[in-house]
């Protein structure tokens, strides 16, 4: 295979457009088709580009594709994965992968079953410094790992699903514990958290799902974390918020920001300041190592595993939240 | 108004050099059973070296007595002073316990001197700023809050830091200035949980409070951590953020061209210069207190409950649960 044929379903979350962006700037991929019920969402893109449109993913499904993009509402993750990889389709589902530990293991078995691989859309995998902060920790630059003091804070999402419990599955807690989380458990690949304990609350906007919390993790191999996921970033700050690491060695320290390539823009139009980040784009480098690992025939580098590890996690901080009690997995 | 110091360490250097341009105070002695630190004092911001607490105290007959000593020293020398009939200022933490420090609170009470425990935070215009636009609402409703207090470990310099029943480690010596601050901004702690790595060089905090009126903070703290000291805080709210970073304040840099013969060039640290330090604002303050006999900004009351979240936090580390109070 040179080149590989890849059908997107549904632009629910925006990320979609800038995966479509960075896929067609890939020699080696050939964007057949976009399935989405709502048409007037991707009815734009889909004209720009001269891309086949389906308001029937199972219609994109039965064509000759190779691998699909989901893009959906958090619960219709795995309805869609399920389907793709009973038609035989490789799958990169948006994160967090699925809304239980039941139907992760389902997505999971589905692309065993079939024969297809499953990744979880994590890009910040892909971000120059956390691959350098990867190598430098196993370089062993900070010793052993011992703490880690996480931030994924963000602007509350303006699609209305995000705020919908029964599509989203959560509020900022889901949203935005599984990127970091993911992260850690990279660092630490042998490590497995133990126990999650967690503060969920709405504490910003008017509205009945969580935009702020703490999520605390300790891992089987003694270290210990702790992650803020709130939607904390009002329309007032200067970017859309933040990936930031903090890692306690016992030979040292690490500290990323994955956006701290940023120009500072002052602007009496808008009367606030702006970041412009102007580092590499981490979804470009995400989409073609899928579209590498799959070429090749070689693993994908995240799993529906990791996407699963992770989200444990957020459901776990839920779980911990509403007792008042850590949590073990 | 005349001043003794009690402790010549690093303390007692920040507060005698305060004092001794201070033009309401008369640094009048200075009193270490190490004769020598109060000697190096003495000569430095002249006055008289004591090796002996009792004869500083009568010959030198101070109004104030600043007690800059090992926490597990403070309650001691702070009701000597009291029986002295002297007013006490005495730094954090008050004790290493709460029921000690009321105990040393209803001792001066009782002897009619006053007690002011050097929360200096509440003292550092960049913090005192930060209340004020919290409490005008600049920032709305605060949602979560992160604080940071880091560097090398005092360990080094002063043994005792090391041993953790005696200083009560990172949370209890210098997170306890955060902890302050924010119950001072945000109200009173429903729940605390810590986390917390310990080793002989390294003593690193993570607590997580939740106050009454559902703030969450996430304080860090830590002793041996491989950078210059650093301190900053993030308040989020609904309408807006307020941070501060050390690290972006410094507004004057002095770099020397480096030659080869000079060897191991000075790292060039960032000062952040004022005309009066926040521990002289501090000593100003009780000062003034005193002598127009007007309320302190920081009651013992406040210095035990700080004492009270300290322990919670501590516990917490130690079984691993969430303590709710």
């Amino acid at each position: 295979m040179t080149k590989l044929n890849i059908g997107m379903i549904s632009f629910a979350h925006s990320h979609a457009f800038s995966y479509l962006e960075q896929l067609l700037q890939l020699p080696n991929v050939h964007v057949a088709g976009i399935a989405d019920a709502e048409q007037t969402r991707v009815a734009d893109v889909v004209k720009r580009h001269g891309i086949p449109y389906y308001d029937d993913y199972l219609a994109l499904l039965a064509t000759d594709i190779d691998a699909v993009i989901i893009c959906s509402e958090n619960a219709y993750h795995a309805q869609l994965a399920i389907a793709a990889a009973e038609h035989g389709k490789h799958i990169l589902c948006e994160k967090p992968l699925g809304l239980s530990m039941e139907e992760m293991d389902q997505m999971i078995d589905s692309a065993h079953t079939h024969g297809v691989q499953l990744m979880t859309a994590f890009p910040c995998r892909f971000v120059p410094a956390v691959v350098e902060a990867k190598a430098a920790i196993e370089r062993g630059d900070i010793g052993d790992i011992v703490a880690i003091k996480g931030t994924n804070r963000g602007t509350k999402p303006d699609i209305p699903w995000f705020t919908d419990k029964k599509l989203a599955g959560g509020g900022a807690v889901f949203d935005h514990t599984v990127h970091v989380t993911d992260l850690m458990n990279w660092f630490m690949p042998e490590a497995r958290v133990t126990e999650v304990y967690a503060l969920a609350e709405t504490l910003f906007y008017e509205m009945d799902i969580d935009d702020a919390g703490m999520v605390h993790m300790k891992y089987d191999n003694g270290a210990v974390a702790v992650l803020d996921p709130s939607w904390s970033r009002t329309a007032s700050f200067p970017t859309w918020g933040d990936v930031t690491m903090e890692i306690t060695g016992t030979k040292g320290s690490l500290w990323i920001d994955c956006f701290e390539q940023k120009n500072e823009l002052f602007s009496d139009t808008t009367m606030k300041a702006n970041w412009y980040y102007w580092g590499d784009d981490m979804d470009h480098y995400m989409l073609k190592a899928f579209v590498a690992a799959l070429l090749s025939g070689e693993p994908v580098p995240v799993t529906g595993l990791d996407g699963k590890r992770s989200t444990e996690v957020a459901l776990a901080a839920y779980a911990s939240a509403a007792n008042q009690q850590p949590m073990k997995l | 108004m005349k001043v003794a110091i009690v402790g010549c360490g690093t303390m007692g250097r920040i507060h005698a050099a305060n004092l001794a341009k201070m033009p309401e105070a008369e640094l009048v002695g200075a009193f270490d059973v190490q004769v020598a630190a109060a000697e190096h004092i003495a000569a430095t911001y002249d006055t008289t070296a004591y090796d002996d607490f009792d004869t500083m105290m009568k010959e030198t007959d101070p109004d104030i007595v600043c007690v800059l000593l090992q926490t597990p020293l403070h309650r001691d020398y702070v009701q000597q002073i009291a029986d002295y009939g002297k007013h006490v200022f005495c730094e954090k933490p008050i004790a290493l316990q709460a029921e000690e420090g009321r105990a040393m609170a209803m001792y001066c009470k009782a002897k009619g001197v006053r007690l002011c425990i050097g929360h200096v935070l509440r003292f550092f215009p960049n913090y005192q700023d930060m209340k004020r636009r919290v409490e005008g609402g600049e920032i709305g409703r605060v949602g979560v809050v992160h604080t940071k207090r880091v560097g090398p470990h005092p360990g080094a310099a002063s043994a005792w830091y090391h041993d953790f029943e005696h200083s009560g480690g990172v949370i209890m010596d210098l997170m306890i200035h955060d902890i302050d601050f924010l119950r001072w901004t945000l109200g009173d702690v429903e729940s605390v949980y810590t986390i917390n790595y310990r080793n002989s060089e390294l003593d690193y905090a993570l607590v997580t409070l939740q106050f009454r009126n559902k703030t969450i903070a996430n304080l860090e703290a830590g002793w041996g951590v491989p950078e210059a000291f650093r301190y900053g805080i993030e308040l989020a709210g609904s309408k807006g953020l307020l941070r501060f970073d050390s690290n972006s304040a410094g507004s004057l840099h002095i770099k020397r061209q480096q030659t080869q013969t000079a060897g191991t060039a000075e790292v060039a640290v960032p000062q952040s210069p004022t005309y009066a330090d926040p521990y002289y604002r501090e000593l100003e303050h009780f000062i003034a207190a005193i002598t127009h006999d007007t309320p302190l900004l920081i009651t013992a009351e406040e210095a035990c409950t700080n004492i009270e979240i300290v322990r919670a936090a501590i516990q917490s580390a130690a079984t691993g649960l969430p303590i709710y109070l």
